[in-house]
């Protein structure tokens, strides 16, 4: 067979982007190599040569990956969807502030993005590390060079035993599914792209992954400054420049797990901020070592101590940076988690990558053990330095655990390999789980981030400053106590390891105050870690006020009695039921369903909160606007989104937890509306109409019936339906209704309204929820009031102002000429000359109403706009106009009878779909966290700041 | 021996016996009789009887969802979730519920779908109706 002709394809930036990808790849090793070998040659002159290739390649590098960057934004805006990360990732309806998400979304962007990060970090190093660029250069480019090969896409050997090397971003879609579809040369005119997931369609999208993943991309400097300290034996030296590096990973990385909670907490509906998923652990892990590392290499800059720890912390960063990504793109977590990427094939690439890390990093390590200095004595009891060895030996020990647990679907990977049917284990309650252990490290960590602060480096002479510490730790613990008294007092502490845990962190928030106080005196470098361990005590309180008392007060107060036994269970029914406009009680608050509104897709409710006092007058009242994002076909909820009352002290979160099937899916709705029992009911402007409706109950075997009466109050043109949206050119009509039962002493008005729109009909129904009846206006309404022009029979008269006649049995009185009329039909232009004529109608049994059909002179030619009275199906136009006598002619038509009804159908088994469930959570305390959790990042920051001024040289 | 090797020998025994404790966290998926026998709280994998009625009337009870799933080894039982009732419930093949057997029915208080993926690759889109 021939191959197809495409048309329309544009080849040509796919193939630049994948010759920028071979390009970055290529380069990329030849920068490591150039580097290595200036590195490794230093001695021999043709080091500078080398030195010259490295930089070279590696800025060959830079430009290809932006190119290969470039290229797909490009293709993404352009909307090619010819390919399949295009079209995978980008639809018409995409609005363009997205395209950055759309980008990340995938693997191979955000592979791309990691990568561009690398970049922008290697350029800095390339111009500040000084001696210390060939070696961290030659390590960057290789873990740039192994990144690049994931997105390589190329087969290596052939036929079935080829090896797919890396998941390329430019192919084509139909280089990657077989569908019939590409037999057709013109395929794309037919295809259009998924777009992006509509969960991600949020700022939190577009601003959380490149914070992460700059943190990713960050923790590789201080791995491979500690790879170069031991490749040039030059341990002592290393650990300066790292740091700085370190802090600022620490910063990032930290704030990027933080915009993973906000996002958790503000815009999804999983109710918190931190869940133990797979994926969150594995990019706190890295975070938790990285910070054990910025520990031991203070300690190391400061006394000489722990320079192999620092070495060991900072090697395995990286390595659990690199086993994050295995876990999350490799498949593995499987069920476990909710944001792994799904299977691409890249299992056993991410697997070299991660031995390369441990093995590579740590084989150097082993073969210069001996090398590195380590001072025979020990670190005093009382020093600094010890407790902050020991500390981040718990912050390591932390890192162990939770990536001991968080690997269990590995675990069972392994175990499965030799023994096929073994069933895999899964935590059953994973929260509990690592709350429980991460509990006691809690405990430790805020126990030595309150008393190591005020220990000093090399302390020998513990007696001398004992007297000053024992005061200032005495007021500390005490005032701590007082402290603690009082939260207690504020939110419930469950157990006495709560108790302990709430403290310390109290403990570590007023000593680190203490010692900025009285320590610190215009010492900035120690403010950054005063403000971070301070911090962390805020965290601390901040979690277990917000965790343990996490509250859903959302409880049903009408529970099903009966159905389930067990008291406890009543705890778990978390969700509220409020039918619109009619308020509810909830945990003090009055709850009310006040309205909703759809704008494209986004369906917003509004709930009004009220709190009352004792004479039941309004203290306070707000609204909270939860919202539900549809799919495109309006068949179901794509996206739940929350919304959160913030309080000082506290935060009402809520979200919607489910609605009426109808307002759910349009397919249900136009199905519920099917099977609705519809009658027709005759009804005669000015006359009660009554029928009988009977309902069959279930049990017992009985009939209900119920008399129901209707009366047409009005028919209007100017049509106010909530569901409705004037368009140009429509022909809308509304029937004002009104309804009684019997037994049901209110009287209900409905407003039902149909609408000729070119050739579509629409109906909007309306329903009176308080009698479960709907009402409609069907095709025969519209066609006896507005009728066809060509099937009305017009007859004419002449009228002169304030005289009256009778035809077709209706009174019409012509009061005067209005030289301003108004119609819906007529639309005034520059030059018009239009009259209307005010006429009053009146019919056989005396009811009044008015018209004003217009005669219009544009451009010398006349015109007539028609006027009706919709109630008596009453046709009026004005064709004539004599200028002398003032008199007019009028051409009167019926479409309706005298004493003839019109058609209303009404449904009596309509139930009411106006109601939300909504899940209300009230979290005490969360601000404490993002307080203490920001100041963390803050802290650290800022230390970065110092010791970068530090560092520059001082102007002379 | 020097005090470092001490406390991290310390470490290393305390976190073997965390892990060792942990396996009791851990379970297996179980299956409806095992939930029985057990009595206590299990987690079962399941596939969503879509020919069984699916019962949610949030207007009675938002608080209240049942339908069946059929275990492992192929038994069928009614599931109560006391919650509402997910989105995209219907989607969903595999299903895992964290309860317990009350009677003849499992009282779920946790619930996991896993759903054919949103966008299957396999579809393409078709743009409007003609072609």
């Amino acid at each position: 067979m021939e191959p197809i002709q495409y048309v329309g394809e544009h080849l040509l930036p796919g193939k630049i982007g994948q010759f920028g990808i071979i390009a970055a790849f290529i380069s990329a090793l030849l920068a490591s190599v150039g580097y290595f070998l200036a590195e490794s040659r230093k001695s021999l002159p043709e080091s500078e040569g080398w030195l010259k290739i490295g930089r070279g390649a590696f800025a060959v590098h830079g430009l290809s990956l932006f190119a290969v960057i470039g290229v797909m934004f490009y293709l993404m805006i352009r909307q090619y969807f010819e390919y399949q990360y295009v079209w995978s990732h980008v639809s018409e309806e995409l609005p363009m502030k997205y395209i950055f998400s759309a980008f990340w979304e995938g693997q191979e962007g955000s592979f791309l993005l990691w990568m561009f990060w690398h970049v922008v970090l290697g350029l800095v190093l390339m111009f500040r590390a000084k001696t210390w660029e060939a070696p961290t250069l030659a390590v960057l480019s290789l873990i740039q060079a192994v990144v690049v090969s994931m997105i390589l896409g190329i087969y290596l050997g052939f036929g079935e035993h080829a090896v797919k090397i890396g998941s390329n971003p430019l192919l084509l879609l139909r280089q990657t599914m077989d569908a019939p579809i590409f037999n057709n040369a013109e395929y794309l005119k037919l295809i259009k792209g998924n777009g992006l997931n509509p969960l991600l369609q949020n700022y939190w999208m577009t601003i959380h992954p490149p914070t992460l993943f700059l943190g990713f991309a960050s923790t590789s400097i201080p791995f491979a400054f500690a790879i170069a300290g031991l490749w040039t034996r030059r341990h002592q030296e290393w650990l300066k420049p790292a740091l700085p590096w370190a802090l600022f990973s620490g910063a990032i990385l930290g704030t990027g797990i933080l915009m993973g909670g906000a996002w958790a907490y503000e815009a999804l509906s999983f109710g918190g901020y931190w869940a133990w998923d797979p994926v969150e652990n594995m990019s706190l892990v890295p975070w938790l070592t990285l910070i054990a590392g910025i520990h031991t290499n203070l300690v190391a800059n400061q006394t000489g101590q722990s320079v192999r720890s620092a070495y060991v912390y900072y090697l395995l960063t990286f390595g659990l940076i690199v086993y994050s990504t295995f876990l999350t793109r490799s498949g593995v977590l499987g069920d476990t988690s909710v944001h792994a990427f799904t299977e691409m094939g890249l299992e056993w690439q991410l697997i070299f990558f991660l031995v390369l890390a441990f093995v590579g990093g740590y084989g150097l390590f082993f073969a210069r053990y001996k090398g590195i200095p380590s001072p025979p004595k020990e670190e005093p009891l009382a020093s600094r330095e010890f407790w902050m060895f020991i500390g981040s030996l718990v912050l390591l020990f932390s890192a162990v655990i939770i990536t001991a647990s968080t690997s269990l679907p590995v675990f069972n990977k392994i175990v499965q390999f030799f023994n096929p049917a073994f069933q895999g284990r899964v935590i059953t309650e994973p929260i509990a789980h690592y709350n429980k252990n991460q509990l006691y490290i809690g405990i430790f960590i805020t126990l030595l981030s309150g008393l190591a602060q005020h220990l000093r480096y090399r302390e020998w002479d513990w007696k001398k400053h004992l007297k000053r510490y024992s005061v200032h730790l005495g007021i500390a613990l005490s005032l701590s106590f007082l402290l603690t008294y009082l939260t207690g007092l504020w939110i419930e502490v469950k157990a006495w390891q709560y108790w302990l845990l709430l403290y310390l962190g109290i403990f570590t928030v007023v000593s680190n105050t203490d010692y900025l106080i009285r320590f610190l005196q215009g010492n900035a470098k120690a403010a950054g870690s005063v403000l971070a361990h301070a911090g962390f005590g805020i965290m601390i309180v901040g979690v277990l006020a917000s965790g343990l008392n996490k509250k859903i007060i959302s409880n049903n107060p009408f529970i099903m009695e009966g159905l389930i036994e067990g008291a406890d269970d009543e705890a778990l029914r978390k969700n509220i039921l409020l039918f619109k406009n009619s308020p509810t009680m909830m945990a003090g608050y009055e709850l009310t369903y006040v309205h909703d509104t759809l704008n494209v897709y986004t369906r917003t409710y509004t709930v009004n909160f009220k709190r009352k006092d004792a004479q039941g007058k309004v203290v306070e009242e707000f609204d909270l606007h939860p919202n539900i994002l549809y799919d495109k076909s309006f068949t179901k909820i794509a996206a739940s989104n929350p919304s959160t009352k913030r309080y000082w002290n506290k935060d009402i979160f809520t979200h919607i937890a489910s609605l009426a099937t109808v307002e759910i899916d349009l397919e249900q709705r136009q199905a519920r509306e099917d099977s609705l029992n519809y009658r027709p009911v005759g009804l005669i402007q000015g006359k009660k109409m009554s029928f009988l409706d009977t309902v069959r109950l279930d049990n017992p075997d009985t009939t209900l019936v119920r008399r129901y009466s209707l009366s047409l109050k009005a028919i209007n043109r100017s049509v106010k339906h909530p569901d409705y949206r004037p368009e140009p050119g429509d022909l809308a009509l509304s029937a004002r209704i009104q309804v009684e039962r019997e037994e049901e002493k209110e009287i209900f008005t409905a407003e039902p309204a149909i609408v000729l729109r070119n050739e579509l009909m629409l109906s909007y129904p309306a329903q009176i929820n308080e009698l479960s009846a709907r009402l409609r206006l069907t095709e025969d309404f519209l066609r006896q009031i507005v009728a066809f022009e060509e099937d009305l029979n017009y007859q004419n008269i002449a009228l002169g102002v304030g005289e009256e006649k009778e035809i077709l049995g209706i009174k019409i009185r012509f009061d005067g000429f209005n030289r301003q009329p108004v119609n819906p039909d007529y639309q005034a232009e520059e030059g018009d000359l239009p009259v209307g004529a005010q006429l009053s109608v009146m019919n056989a049994e005396g009811n009044r109403f008015s018209a004003e059909p217009v005669f219009l002179i544009r451009n010398g030619q006349a015109f007539d706009f028609k006027d009706m009275v919709e109630e008596l199906g009453l046709h009026l136009r004005f064709p004539l106009l004599d200028p002398k006598t003032e008199k007019i002619t009028l051409r009167v038509a019926r479409s309706l009878e005298d004493g003839s009804a019109v058609p209303v159908d009404v449904a009596t088994n309509s139930l009411r779909s106006d109601y939300i469930v909504l899940e209300a959570i009230e979290f005490p305390g969360i601000n404490l966290f993002w307080l203490g959790s920001s100041l963390m990042m803050v802290g650290l920051a800022f230390s970065m700041g110092v010791r970068l001024s530090a560092r520059k040289p001082k102007a002379a | 021996m020097k005090r470092i090797y001490l406390i991290g020998m310390l470490m290393i025994a305390v976190a073997i016996a965390l892990l060792v404790n942990a396996a009791g966290d851990t379970s297996t998926y179980a299956s409806f009789s095992d939930a029985s026998a057990m009595g206590k709280k299990v987690k079962i994998a399941g596939q969503l009887s879509k020919d069984k009625k699916m019962v949610y009337n949030p207007e009675k009870d938002p608080n209240f969802f049942s339908f069946y799933i059929k275990d492992t080894k192929g038994q069928e039982r009614q599931v109560i979730l006391l919650g509402a009732k997910p989105q995209d419930f219907e989607l969903s093949e595999q299903i895992v519920v964290t309860g317990e057997m009350k009677g003849d029915a499992f009282v779920a208080t946790e619930l996991l779908m896993k759903c054919p993926s949103k966008y299957k690759d396999e579809e393409i889109k078709i743009k409007g109706e003609a072609i």
